[in-house]
């Protein structure tokens, strides 16, 4: 019986041994790995201009969710971590610390990179050295259901929303939703009135006069938004024509349009109070390299070849439509397909005024620590000055435990 | 009188069965919401008149799973390391739990509440140090790695419920087969687990479904998409802000449960002893 | 010949458990070892490669955790977990006993759909609980509400309807599971035992208290010990339903892991959480002795 067990055992190993598929790449052909997050849309996109690289370099797309997660604890790892990654560019500093990634600027000459929006490099770089080859980048815009909110009634400050807002709310019905406790979507208005969530250099700006003028005026907008703030609630009400306006990515005009919803894209309103305009957090998406892919050297040419192949207008302009943003390279938006298009233009004209999402480490905890102050105040009541003042202490005690 | 006691029994079955039938549906309705959601045609997760029955019925999202996702290389990914999984726990936890209940050694009580504690430790937080175990094996993102780390997880469970039941069982059986010559893996084999067999069902189904829902360490150590079991697939499908759909991914869910039910249902057959009720039981 | 005997003995033994104490070892005891070296080193984002050694630095800084927020978190997860494991332990043995009434006959089929919560990967039933049952704006129950002409309300706002409801998706969760370990502990003892007609429930109930209850709790007192520490370390429930980043619901319920979550884990400080992970284990290892004693207590009583 004894014996049964172990050889029970051992059979068992080795079946499970024996099905473990190896990645050995056959003669000549190389085969990449970029794991990713997108749409299956913008994924094909790539795919097939990539695919123009056959049969020299298979590049296989394999989409992740948790990427971020699991790049930082396997993006080391040889054989588990894939060659490269598609990613917006907010990850760099941190997997720049950790040496999971290079500069991009080993595989590209620094002469190609000036032919980007110099917004879209200046996003990716950290430590003065450029991190991602950028593809496409998108802002969120303001979107509003012409069947409740005609034309010549978008506001075009934030005291007009406002006053639209207090007409049109009640009833399970609203003139204005948006995810009001996340700070991807609130950081538009911090940066209406001149705050900003951190520094450059890492220091934690959350208890600022100007943070709390945004916090104040928002709270009194936050009133007459909905009992939930998470994204699936605030979309399906704009959907759902029970709001006549919204604040949201590009990624969600698709369903908008199917759900036959009379879609307007409008400019961003601008701050009354400081005339500067709601200026949204802007993401640049783009690939990525790893370390441990660019120590092989037969990868690294492989890698080298791909990343050049991506600079085209053709490929940044399918990828922009794919998924509603706006390309990378400048050359893009000379050609018509593009520059009749309004919402990309309204992306462009957005990102004039819009903030990169800061790539430093420390932005990490700021998202949390905002998102609770955010919380704090929309959900419980809190003082907007108390708020601010413990999630300010908060930020700056968990800064100093990152190291 | 005694046709009085009949009825009454009737009455209480009766009532006992509404009760649960009662009580399925409240169980269910979540797992209702989730198989509405993958059937409507129209809408996404949320809706302000949701209806249980959808509108406009659909199998499309269950066809975007079944045909545009590798399911099947999933469910056969899960299968052959569940199986593996339950196979190697249970032939490791048995011959455990039998010199744990069985013999009085040196260390036995340690042995039994250090096992007890190791469970304190929340599994998450080992993560990190099993990728730095793993890694230098070349075990990550291999089918190997994963089987330990899921024998591994489940031993500790398997031991000490293996070992509840073997107590339950009087020595004295034993002891007489032994005395009738039988080794004791004999004894083992033709006495004692035939008693347990619900014990060794109750281990094996808990061995399974944790193998097949298991999702975090599966999405961090089986990164490529060719090692990818159902926990993880279904783990990409989900519907984040910008991608996925709600609707394709409640029907992998629901597609992803199934066999656990059907082998639930199969397993409940042969929860009884091995042996007649009422033999040789004290 | 006695001792060679013992020795032998002992030798079987540790032969027999040998394969388990070497995975347990491995997958178990190695991470918890690992996990206290890092916490004496520097390790971090910054010197991911170049860490060394710093000694308890770490640990002091740690306390900085266990502040009154950390206060609060421990005695909602101690509240917490003996609500649970008391209404886990009460609604299963019922159930199970149910189940097992003889002329019972659809009760496998019953079981089956009763096992469901157990099927499904516990993140998916969450969302599902926390989006399509307790949405405020759209969620189900508000929409029943609704309809029977009530106002709706924010289920998860505050703390205490969200602990109730936090309460009432992991009892969902986790009944299955201890019901089949009843179930199977039931079907081990004699039918004598639990057998009884369906009527005479006082007969049933002392008989329950008396003999059965007796009889099974050797067999499910590992499961529940286990169900125990998972009820302690429970991090999805209350993570999910309440404190996702952009979908908190404005309750402050903490247990303890959620709290290390969000005060330590954060950082990235991988010795610095290491260190927080290992005085937390060190409470668990505490709060179990206390178990075990109020156990034996209860035992001798």
């Amino acid at each position: 019986m004894k014996l049964l067990f172990v050889c029970l055992f051992a059979a068992l190993m080795l079946t499970v041994l024996a099905s473990c598929g190896g990645q050995a790449d056959e003669d000549g052909v190389i085969t990449l790995v970029i794991w990713h997050d997108k749409e299956a849309e913008v994924a094909a996109a790539l795919q097939t201009k990539l695919d123009e690289l056959a049969p020299d370099i298979i590049v296989v797309l394999e989409r992740k969710s948790g990427l971020t997660e699991t790049l930082k604890l396997v993006g080391n790892s040889p054989g588990a971590a894939p060659d490269m990654f598609f990613f917006a560019h907010d990850k760099v500093g941190v997997y720049s610390e950790m040496r999971i990634i290079v500069p991009i600027s080993d595989f590209v000459d620094a002469a190609l990179l000036d032919l980007f929006l110099p917004k879209t490099i200046e996003a990716a770089t950290y430590n003065g050295r450029v991190y991602q080859l950028p593809l496409y980048f998108e802002t969120l815009l303001f979107m509003y259901n012409r069947a409740i909110m005609p034309d010549d009634d978008v506001p075009t400050n934030t005291l007009d929303l406002f006053r639209f807002m207090q007409r049109h709310t009640g009833g399970g019905h609203f003139g204005f939703v948006e995810q009001f406790n996340n700070a991807y979507f609130v950081g538009g208005w911090m940066h209406g009135f001149g705050a900003e969530m951190i520094s450059a250099d890492g220091v934690p700006m959350l208890d600022t006069p100007e943070m709390i003028a945004a916090l104040h005026y928002y709270g009194r907008l936050m009133r007459l938004m909905p009992n939930e703030a998470e994204f699936a609630t605030i979309n399906t009400l704009f959907r759902e024509g029970r709001a006549a306006a919204t604040i949201g990515g590009p990624w969600l005009i698709p369903s908008i349009r199917e759900a036959g919803i009379d879609l307007g894209i409008a400019p961003m309103p601008i701050v009354s109070e400081t005339g500067l305009p709601l200026a949204p957090f802007m993401g640049v998406q783009g690939l990525h390299v790893l370390r441990v892919a660019a120590e092989n050297p037969v990868r690294n040419e492989a890698i080298r070849t791909v990343l050049n192949h991506l600079i085209s207008t053709d490929i940044g302009v399918a990828l922009a439509q794919a998924s509603g943003s706006a390309p990378a390279l400048a050359a893009s938006f000379d050609l018509p397909v593009i520059y009749n298009d309004p919402m990309v233009m309204m992306m462009l004209e957005t990102a004039q005024t819009a903030t990169p999402m800061p790539n430093i480490p420390e932005m990490d905890i700021m998202w949390t620590v905002a998102a609770g102050m955010l919380v704090d105040i929309n959900f419980r009541g809190h003082e907007v000055e108390v708020a601010a003042a413990n999630a300010q202490r908060r930020a700056e005690d968990l800064i100093a435990l990152m190291r | 009188m005694k046709l009085n006691h009949k009825f009454a029994q009737k009455i209480g079955l009766l009532l006992l069965n509404v009760f649960f039938i009662a009580l399925c549906f409240i169980v269910l309705i979540p797992i209702l919401y989730a198989l509405s959601i993958s059937f409507n045609a129209q809408g996404g997760l949320l809706g302000s008149d949701f209806r249980f029955i959808p509108r406009a019925f659909t199998l499309d999202h269950y066809r975007a799973v079944l045909v545009d996702q590798p399911l099947f290389l999933w469910f056969g990914n899960t299968l052959v390391l569940a199986f593996s999984a339950v196979g190697v726990a249970l032939s490791v936890s048995v011959p455990g739990a039998y010199a744990l209940s069985r013999f009085r050694f040196g260390g036995r009580q340690k042995v039994f509440s250090g096992l007890l504690l190791l469970h304190a430790f929340p599994a998450i937080l080992s993560m990190f140090a099993i990728f730095r175990l793993l890694s230098p094996l070349g075990l990550i993102n291999s089918r190997m790695g994963i089987l330990i780390i899921y024998v591994g997880t489940m031993t500790v469970f398997g031991l000490l419920n293996l070992k509840g039941y073997f107590d339950s069982i009087p020595i004295e059986i034993e002891e007489s087969a032994a005395m009738d010559g039988a080794g004791m893996w004999h004894t083992i084999k033709s006495i004692l687990l035939p008693l347990a067999r619900p014990a060794l069902i109750v281990t094996g189904v808990m061995v399974m479904i944790f193998v097949w829902n298991e999702y975090i360490y599966a999405i961090t150590f089986m990164t490529g998409a060719s090692n990818y079991t159902l926990a993880v697939g279904l783990y990409t499908l989900q519907a984040t802000e910008m991608t996925g759909s709600w609707p394709v991914f409640a029907a992998a869910s629901i597609l992803v449960s199934l066999p656990i039910l059907f082998i639930f249902f199969a397993t409940q057959k042969y929860m009884t002893t091995g042996l007649t009720a009422g033999g040789v039981k004290g | 010949m006695h001792r060679s005997k013992n020795l032998k003995n002992a030798l079987m033994a540790w032969t027999s458990l040998s394969p388990a104490l070497i995975f347990i070892g491995l997958i178990i005891l190695f991470p918890i070892g690992y996990t206290f070296y890092i916490s004496l080193t520097n390790m971090n984002i910054f010197n991911w490669f170049d860490f060394r050694v710093v000694g308890l630095g770490n640990y002091r800084r740690a306390l900085f955790v266990f502040d009154s927020g950390f206060l609060r978190a421990l005695w909602i997860t101690v509240i917490w977990t003996i609500l649970n494991m008391v209404l886990q332990l009460v609604i299963a043995f019922v159930m199970a006993s149910l189940l097992n009434v003889q002329k019972l006959k659809y009760a496998r089929v019953y079981k089956t759909i009763l096992m469901f919560p157990w099927a499904m990967p516990g993140y998916v039933s969450i969302l599902l609980w926390r989006h399509g049952i307790f949405n405020a704006q759209f969620g189900l129950l508000n929409q029943w509400l609704y309809q029977l002409g009530m106002e709706p309300r924010r289920w998860l706002a505050d703390d205490l309807t969200a602990f109730v409801v936090c309460m009432i998706v992991n009892l969902w969760l986790a009944l299955p599971f201890m019901m089949m370990i009843m179930d199977g502990a039931l079907k081990s003892l004699d039918k004598s035992y639990y057998e009884s007609a369906l009527i005479d429930g006082a007969g049933w109930f002392t008989r329950s208290v008396r003999l059965t209850i007796p009889a099974i709790r050797p067999i499910i007192a590992p499961a529940v010990i286990i169900t125990l520490f998972t009820t302690f370390k429970q991090f999805d429930v209350i993570y999910l339903m309440t404190q996702q980043v952009g979908a908190q619901t404005g309750a402050n319920i903490h247990t303890v892991l959620t709290y290390a979550y969000e005060s330590a884990f954060v950082t990235r400080n991988y010795g610095y959480s290491s260190a927080v992970s290992i005085i937390i284990f060190a409470m668990l290892i505490a709060f179990s002795l206390l178990v075990t004693v109020l156990r034996k207590r209860g035992q001798s009583a």
